[in-house]
């Protein structure tokens, strides 16, 4: 052990703790009262409760004035379906596109998968209006579909430019040479350019649910309590009566979890190179 | 102009336990120009790149003149080193790439110009010098990497892969060229190749150099007439050095065929066969070149009678693959050998053409039925 | 009627004609070598047999039928690739028996064969290896395995040694005539080596700039160029090719070249007043130390290539040639510049069009 070594391992606990001290801290406040998370000044030493998660799941929001009820396993439950079948919508769309958009050199291709992407830019407050309104006169206003549509203008893009750039790295001579040994291409394309381009497609998925886990904008306008997902359901935390620290912080656990699932089971496919040697060079 | 020393050179990857370079020692002379020789991985490259700097020592020093080079910095060793990748300056002009190496110097422009001109047009890149490298095609590139490091005034020259892009028209001029120009300035020059043609038309010695050891380092002709082991027989030369089974009995060196029979007798004395050991299994060596055949009946001494199985006719010379009672041979003959498939030829073997090799280590035993010469520093 | 028919094959990109009007009749189990520089279309030949595009105009018959319209999967090629392209997530084993698993053949039959063929070429220790844990030259082999495994009526070999080292490409020379022939197969193999195209081919074809401009046994080939360009791109050293113009003069025809006059022998009357371009080739050339009648030159360089001397020679007036001889002689050991003396051997000279470097 050199001295290079101890300063390297150094350096990594200062940068870990700098990150993983917020997360760390919150989970302790999960498990502490009010008064104990404004005690001033404040210490790690304290007498756990569960109380908190109790509340939580048992949808009663127990303040200093009253009991009230709050919803935040409906939220938790909404926010997983949106996001999760908005990423499915996603791939299901963008990855045979990112394909052709890879492959296909055709007129305009460029400008379209600028425009598409050009939707991550725009702020989101610049359709929210009309959409609203649309959204009311068809029936969508309120609803899993509505907003799961809305949400591919911030899942799509990702899933397209991402994937499309995996897919340019894999070989055509590969792809080429599966259709010569006499399998058609719907065969090549399940079976070789899609397990090749694995790692993009675990990304951009992992990116995308995150991304539409964290929106407020578009749940907050188009959607009211029986869609709402945990960023808006957030907001009944605070109540009349005061914020509910303790309270905010267990949920704030509870909506890491299924991201954490989620990027515990792409991790490995993550790490997988493209090509593996298959190809020279 | 200086000369190059490589004492007992190792390097050890953490972790990786084996030595991707093991105890080399090279004394290369003011101005000689040497290749390193040897497939993918075996330590060549890293060998350079210890030379260059970019790779620390773990053991054994290098000698620049006689400066100790190991804790030296890249850029204090007083090196030009031409890359496998190129390695351009992708904003300079091609122009501007070559003559960079020369700003340090503080040369005046006019001078560096004319020798930027000079190198170019020796090289076949005046009609570049005004491009940008990513716009020129890769053996173009790796033309104007060489010019970068051949233009320096520099102790020693490192050439990695040098021409490894190039087609095969431009290869015989340049290097004819290149060989010019590095005995005309004296420079002391190190070539990196796996193409053993390569390291034999430019090098006055050749490293031979496998799993990170040096097989041996002799002149191109030492390598090809007297190889130190199995390894150096069979990588050297195209086509490369005959090998084939044999076992001394009865004081005669019988070769042996896929069978395990007798194929052939080779002709050496019997005091060879009797210096081996009655029973010894070796393996016997000759080169293609030295193997005579006759066409058209005429036969001077001739004991053996080989198959045709191919015949590649490469316009100044032909290779020929033959039999002789199922043992496989291959032979160098001239261009006018008429030899079909399937034919029958007389073939001579030389006796002083055989080299007997022991099956375990692999090393050299007999050379023209005399003890082999040991490793060549 | 051959077995492989290409006619009036064409294909642009962008305006650019990439290959123009190509056409050449393939017998059964022959090897065609197709041979040319980088950038002259082989590539995209070797792609329009495949299926992989469309050409512009033109069709590609194979066993009397036409397959110019249909996909690469109903073809009957198999391929083998420069960079191998083999499939990064499946073992030695799967990626060889593709070709068969697409045809449903059954689980044992797919087993003789894969092992067969991978014993062949000498890699049925590594068949459960991924890709990525074989070596260059295994990669090469399981590529060509799996394209003969299928027994396909054709197999495309792309330059399948360009990316392997010089000792292993050197091996399959003489391997692959081997394997293919057990496996009866009609072969078009493109190559930028000209040693590899005259040892393999039974056939050149030399395509340049999309054309192809001679289709020979590689004697012809080699002996009788067609043009300047074909004669420079087989030989190593390239044929030397200076331009002269021959004059009738007393007693026969002569020309000034490298800063001499030669005498050319009496059948020279064709090229008497023309502009042409002489080629002469390396092994043509005698070069002495001791003064002769021949040209006087400075020997600049000596570079050996097997069991010979090349020799960069350069004449009084600036012309640069190479002369080659076999290994033995007092020229063995020379290092640097020396002046000598260079006889050429005129019965074997080459005279081509200075215009259009066509062969006269």
């Amino acid at each position: 052990m050199n001295g290079k070594s101890v300063l390297r391992a150094v350096a990594l606990t200062l940068i870990g703790l700098f990150f993983l001290f917020p997360l760390f801290w919150v989970v302790l406040m999960s498990f502490m009262t009010n008064a104990d998370i404004l005690r001033n000044p404040p210490s790690p030493f304290f007498s756990p409760t569960f109380h908190n998660y109790v509340a939580l799941v048992s949808g009663q929001l127990v303040t200093t004035v009253g009991t009230q009820k709050i919803d935040y396993m409906l939220n938790l439950f909404n926010s997983t379906v949106l996001s999760a079948f908005s990423v499915i919508l996603s791939l299901i769309l963008g990855v045979p596109a990112a394909y052709a958009f890879a492959r296909y050199k055709f007129r305009l291709g460029e400008d379209m998968a600028f425009t598409l992407l050009s939707f991550r830019f725009a702020p989101p407050l610049l359709v929210l209006l009309p959409l609203l309104l649309y959204f009311q006169s068809i029936g969508l206003y309120d609803t899993y579909i509505g907003l799961i549509w809305v949400y591919q203008l911030i899942t799509l893009p990702l899933v397209l430019w991402i994937v499309r750039g995996y897919f340019e790295d894999v070989s055509e001579d590969i792809e080429l040479a599966y259709r010569l040994d006499g399998h058609s291409w719907l065969s090549t394309f399940f079976r070789i350019s899609i397990p090749l381009a694995r790692p993009g497609i675990a990304a951009a998925a992992l990116l995308s649910f995150i991304f539409a886990w964290n929106n407020f904008i578009f749940a907050l306008i188009l959607g009211s309590s029986s869609v709402q997902p945990v960023t808006v359901g957030a907001l009944a935390f605070v109540t009349a009566s005061g914020i509910e620290y303790g309270q905010i912080a267990a949920a704030l656990v509870f909506s890491i979890v299924p991201t954490l699932v989620l990027a515990m089971f792409t991790q490995r496919y993550l790490v997988e190179g493209l090509s593996l040697g298959a190809i020279k060079g | 102009m200086a000369t190059l020393k490589l004492n007992n050179v190792s390097k050890v990857y953490d972790g990786a336990g084996e030595r991707a370079v093991d105890a080399v020692t090279m004394h290369i002379d003011d101005g000689e120009i040497i290749a390193l020789l040897g497939s993918s991985g075996c330590g060549k490259t890293t060998t350079l790149r210890m030379v260059a700097g970019l790779e620390s020592v773990t053991d054994g020093e290098i000698r620049v003149g006689d400066r100790v080079v190991n804790n030296v910095t890249p850029s204090q060793r007083n090196i030009a080193m031409a890359f496998e990748t190129y390695a351009l300056y992708p904003p300079l002009r091609v122009r501007e790439n070559i003559a960079f190496g020369l700003l340090r110097d503080r040369a005046p422009s006019a001078e560096i110009e004319k020798r930027v001109k000079s190198i170019a047009a020796m090289l076949e890149i005046t009609d570049l010098l005004e491009r940008f490298p990513p716009s020129i095609s890769g053996g173009s590139q790796q033309r104007v990497s060489l010019a970068r490091a051949l233009i320096r005034n520099a102790a020693v020259y490192l050439l990695d892969e040098p021409m490894s892009q190039l087609e095969p028209q431009l290869r015989a001029l340049l290097r004819a060229r290149i060989k010019d120009y590095l005995i005309a300035h004296k420079m002391t020059t190190v070539v990196v190749t796996h193409d053993q043609t390569e390291a034999i038309a430019l090098a006055d010695r050749i490293a031979v150099m496998e799993k990170g050891v040096l097989q041996q380092f002799a002149t191109p002709h030492d390598l090809q007439e007297r190889p130190a082991n199995l390894f150096v027989a069979s990588f050297i030369g195209e086509p490369p050095m005959n090998l084939f089974p044999a076992v001394a009995k009865d004081g005669k060196i019988a070769v042996l065929n896929e069978r395990q029979e007798v194929a052939f007798h080779v002709p050496l004395g019997s005091e060879a066969a009797s210096r081996l050991g009655d029973g010894k299994r070796i393996m016997v060596g000759v080169r293609p070149h030295r193997i005579r055949l006759a066409s058209g009946g005429e036969v001077t001494g001739a004991t053996l009678v080989g198959e045709v199985s191919s015949n590649h006719w490469l316009g100044d010379h032909c290779q020929v693959g033959f039999q002789v009672r199922g043992c496989s041979v291959i032979a160098v003959a001239g261009r006018d050998l008429q030899a079909r498939p399937g034919s029958q030829l007389p073939v001579v073997i030389p006796g002083e053409a055989v080299r007997i090799f022991d099956v375990d280590s692999g090393a050299a035993i007999l050379q023209d039925a005399e003890p082999a010469v040991s490793l060549v520093v | 009627m051959a077995f492989l028919e290409i006619t009036g094959l064409s294909k642009s990109f962008k305006q650019h004609e990439v290959i123009r009007d190509l056409s050449v009749a393939i017998e059964k189990g022959e090897f065609l070598v197709i041979f040319g520089p980088s950038g002259c279309g082989k590539t995209v030949l070797l792609r329009l047999i495949a299926g992989m595009m469309q050409p512009d105009a033109g069709d590609i018959v194979i066993d009397g039928r036409s397959v110019v319209d249909l996909n690469p999967e109903n073809r009957d090629i198999g391929m083998a690739f420069q960079n191998y392209a083999l499939y990064p997530h499946m073992t030695a084993y799967e990626n060889i028996a593709s070709p068969l698993r697409s045809r449903h053949v059954p689980e044992a039959e797919v087993g003789t064969r894969v092992h067969d063929t991978a014993r062949m070429l000498r890699i049925d220790h590594v068949l459960d290896h991924l890709p990525k844990a074989l070596s260059q030259g295994q990669k090469q082999r399981t590529a060509l395995a799996r394209s003969l495994v299928g027994r396909p009526s054709v197999v495309l070999l792309d330059d399948p040694l360009r990316n392997v080292d010089a000792k292993i490409r050197y091996e399959m020379r003489f391997e692959l005539p081997r394997v293919l022939r057990r496996y009866e197969a009609t072969v078009i193999y493109v190559t930028q080596d000209y040693k590899e195209a005259m040892a393999l081919g039974d056939r050149v074809a030399v395509l340049v700039d999309g054309a192809f401009r001679q289709v020979a046994h590689p004697h012809e080939v080699y002996d009788a160029p067609g043009t300047t360009r074909i004669a420079r791109l087989f030989g190593d050293p390239p044929i030397n090719l200076v331009p002269v113009q021959p004059v009738t003069a007393a007693g026969g025809v002569e020309m000034n070249v490298a800063g001499g006059t030669v005498r050319l022998p009496a059948d020279s009357a064709a090229v008497a007043g023309r502009d042409c371009t002489f080629g002469i080739r390396s092994e043509d050339i005698w070069v002495s130390l001791e003064p002769t009648e021949g040209l006087p030159v400075t020997l600049e360089a000596i570079t050996p290539v097997n069991n010979r001397l090349v020799m960069l020679l350069r004449g009084d007036e600036g012309t640069e040639l190479f002369a080659s001889c076999p290994q033995g002689s007092a020229l063995d050991h020379l290092r640097g510049r020396h002046k000598a003396w260079a006889t050429m051997d005129l019965a074997r000279a080459h005279f081509f069009d200075h215009g259009d470097g066509v062969r006269i």
